[in-house]
């Protein structure tokens, strides 16, 4: 299996605090893949990282074969982004809106793929609404959509189910499980267990910047033991050590 | 009141000390205080060209232009709720979720700010003036009158284009009325009289003779201002949301020929439809150089003949370079982060941007050429605002990158601009004083320009792009 995404000691520290210590990961072609850990444990930096938006202050990161440090624009391009707090520009309608990412991307047919984006998210009624005015929902449809307009061959989110009713969360559940399975990879960091359990094939758990473990979701499967089981009990042994 | 005024207070000085450290941020007024005591011993010399009226005068129309420039709340509170400190998360967001209305919120906000503003550039200046004083033969009497009448031209500026800024955020019909009656009387004033309005600035009357009543009518003019300025804030409430027709797909057609047509015609729609266009070129611009112009005209017979419109020239420019921060004030590169856009790609864009806008400053020196009787030194003078203009932005922009509004309060940053700004800025005085032709040596600017915003591209895209 390809290696789409490699990390080799990858660290990051602001000051004396380690944001991410060391950290060797690979992710496999075709791999839907969680990145866990609690509240501050460095997920958001990893993907920041992995984006060419933060430079490491050690190790190296390549994505798609392309180094983050040397790369990084060259890697936005290939990739989809969902950051987690950013919000798209506040005076640009939604549909605006994907056409300024279509522009960039290069997408021949943007107009097309936005419609079907506002279809399938079910959010039409407020292409022609300004971003500022949409709800933190609504404007998670659109950063979803704009990160996976141009289908890029993988998706890095941060917390993809976070500001998703019920309903939606399904859909976009159901939409990465499909999306993996064409080939393509998808790499998410959240801190809601449940989801990482029923989506990923994969996952690592960073805690306080390290990394305690990664492998496949059917390991623990095979052991009839839940996700949420063995995170807590390594994470709470790794506070204690 | 207090506790949320003090909150604010702090959170100021915690987003300027956490990006370039507590260290540069508090030693700005220094700096500040610093320029004022040794600038003081030149003033046997400054008297020398210019005598000490009208020294004053230049002093306090600095003041003045300062609190035009920081003054237009009026713009922030129809979106300050929202756009530019909700995202931030600021507390005159966060405080919503206490029992406090949005004015009085609002209220802190301002007070805050014009706090802020008054000690990092007007106190320190005031206070080096004092300090010097024993050693330049200046009473103390006389200095502690200069920091109050400076204070008071700073706030007056303030308070008007605060005014003028809630009116307009109001409706503009009313501002209009408001500019056309204004106008009106002061032309009046001057065809009748034939004087100049400036010499009726309350702190200039106040300064050159002080008296109780022209403090207290000041202090009064001043509280009616601010006071109507805050009872016209109407926050915004979400209503139902308007809609718009694609305007984006078009624009880019058109700006095709722009090195990044996409992102040439985001900045468009966003000053378009934020009413920046419109309210920054009024309140940040076309208020503040015409009121200023009746100030320096009155230097006039101190300068060589044609040296009051390249002075003003220059002056333009260096306000015209200021439009750089209309243009970055929408986005951190957050948005960006997620598309291939690197930071100079972005720069270079916002440069573009900055440069159609300087079709404002361009068409105010004709204007101002035209009316001074001046138009055979149109072309000279337009050169040399521009050229003063794209230089200073592009120091700027290698200085501050796309974070102008907030770095230049790095007392490094600040300091580097006003040398290598304030260096050529004063050959080209001299040049244009010299020979109105000589105005045109301005040109050679852009070289450098262009070098630094060269240099500022490769900088930029070196530094993490983590937002601000």
């Amino acid at each position: 299996m390809t290696t789409i995404l490699e990390t080799k000691d990858l660290s990051k520290t602001y000051g004396e605090v380690k944001a991410v210590d060391h950290v060797t990961l690979a992710v496999g072609e075709g791999a839907l893949f969680g990145l866990l850990g609690p509240n501050g444990s460095g997920k958001t930096t990893m993907i920041r990282m992995l984006t060419g938006q933060t430079r490491p202050t050690g190790g190296t990161a390549t994505v798609l074969g392309l180094d983050v440090v040397q790369n990084p624009v060259k890697v936005r391009e290939k990739v989809g982004i969902i950051p987690e707090q950013e919000t798209p520009p506040s005076f640009l309608t939604a549909m605006e809106y994907l056409d300024f990412v279509g522009t960039i991307r290069n997408i021949p047919d943007v107009t097309k793929r936005a419609d079907w984006w506002f279809d399938f998210l079910d959010f039409g009624d407020k292409k022609d609404v300004l971003c500022k005015d949409l709800s933190r929902g609504t404007r998670q449809k659109l950063m979803f959509a704009q990160a996976f307009i141009h289908e890029p061959a993988l998706a890095l989110i941060d917390e993809p189910l976070i500001n998703f009713d019920p309903i939606m969360q399904d859909v976009v559940k159901e939409y990465l499980s499909g999306y993996v399975k064409s080939g393509r990879t998808i790499f998410i960091s959240t801190h809601i267990l449940e989801v990482a359990e029923e989506i990923c094939s994969g996952f690592a758990i960073l805690h306080k910047g390290k990394l305690l473990h990664t492998g496949p979701v059917a390991e623990l499967t095979g052991r009839n033991e839940h996700l949420s089981d063995f995170f807590l009990s390594l994470v709470r042994k790794d506070r204690h050590a | 009141m207090l506790d949320l005024f003090i909150g604010m207070m702090k959170e100021e000085w915690r987003i300027h000390s956490t990006m370039f450290g507590s260290f540069s941020f508090a030693m700005f007024p220094v700096m500040i205080f610093g320029i004022a005591f040794m600038g003081s011993f030149l003033l046997p010399l400054m008297r020398t060209a210019l005598p000490s009226g009208n020294l004053a005068l230049v002093i306090h129309a600095n003041f003045l232009l300062l609190g035009f420039m920081v003054g237009a709340f009026g713009l922030l509170a129809g979106e300050v709720m929202n756009r530019r400190f909700g995202q931030a998360s600021l507390l005159s967001y966060s405080a919503r979720s206490l029992p406090l209305s949005e004015r009085f919120i609002f209220l802190n906000f301002v007070i805050k700010d014009t706090v802020y503003y008054f000690f990092l550039w007007v106190f320190p200046f005031g206070f080096g003036y004092i300090a010097a004083s024993p050693f330049t033969g200046v009473t103390l009497l006389q200095a502690l009158l200069l920091l109050l009448t400076l204070t008071l031209s700073f706030l007056f500026g303030l308070c008007v284009i605060f005014f003028l800024s809630a009116v307009y955020a109001r409706s503009k019909r009313a501002l209009w009325l408001l500019v056309l009656v204004l106008g009106a009387g002061w032309g009046t004033l001057v065809v009748v009289t034939g004087m100049n309005p400036a010499l009726l600035f309350p702190p200039l009357l106040l300064y050159s003779s002080f008296t109780l009543v022209n403090l207290l009518v000041s202090c009064a003019i001043l509280i009616v201002l601010f006071g109507a300025s805050i009872m016209l804030f109407s926050p915004e409430y979400s209503g139902p949301a308007k809609k718009f027709t694609n305007a984006f797909a078009p624009l880019v057609r058109n700006l095709s020929f722009f090195p990044h047509p996409p992102l040439a015609a985001k900045d468009m729609i966003d000053m378009y439809r934020s009413g920046s266009v419109v309210g920054q070129t009024l309140f940040s611009f076309l208020i503040p150089l015409g009121v200023i112009w009746f100030f320096l005209s009155l230097l006039g017979r101190y300068l060589p003949p044609h040296g009051l419109l390249f002075m003003f020239a220059i002056l333009t420019g260096v306000i015209g370079s200021t439009m750089y921060t209309w243009v970055t004030m929408f986005d951190t590169f957050g948005p960006y982060a997620c598309l291939p856009v690197a930071v100079s790609t972005l720069i270079e864009s916002k440069i573009t941007s900055f440069s159609l806008l300087q079709l404002v400053p361009a068409v105010f020196i004709a204007v101002v050429a035209t009316l001074s009787g001046e138009l055979l030194y149109l072309i000279p003078a337009a050169v040399l605002c521009l050229a003063v203009s794209f230089y200073s932005v592009a120091v700027t922009v290698w200085l501050t990158g796309l974070s102008p509004s907030v770095l230049v309060y790095d007392v490094k940053v600040l300091f580097t601009y006003i040398v290598v700004v304030g260096i050529a800025l004063t050959i080209l005085t001299g040049l244009a004083f010299a020979s109105p032709d000589y105005a045109f040596v301005s040109v050679i600017l852009i070289l450098p320009a262009w070098l630094v915003v060269r240099k500022a591209k490769v900088k930029w895209d070196a530094v993490d792009t983590a937002g601000f």
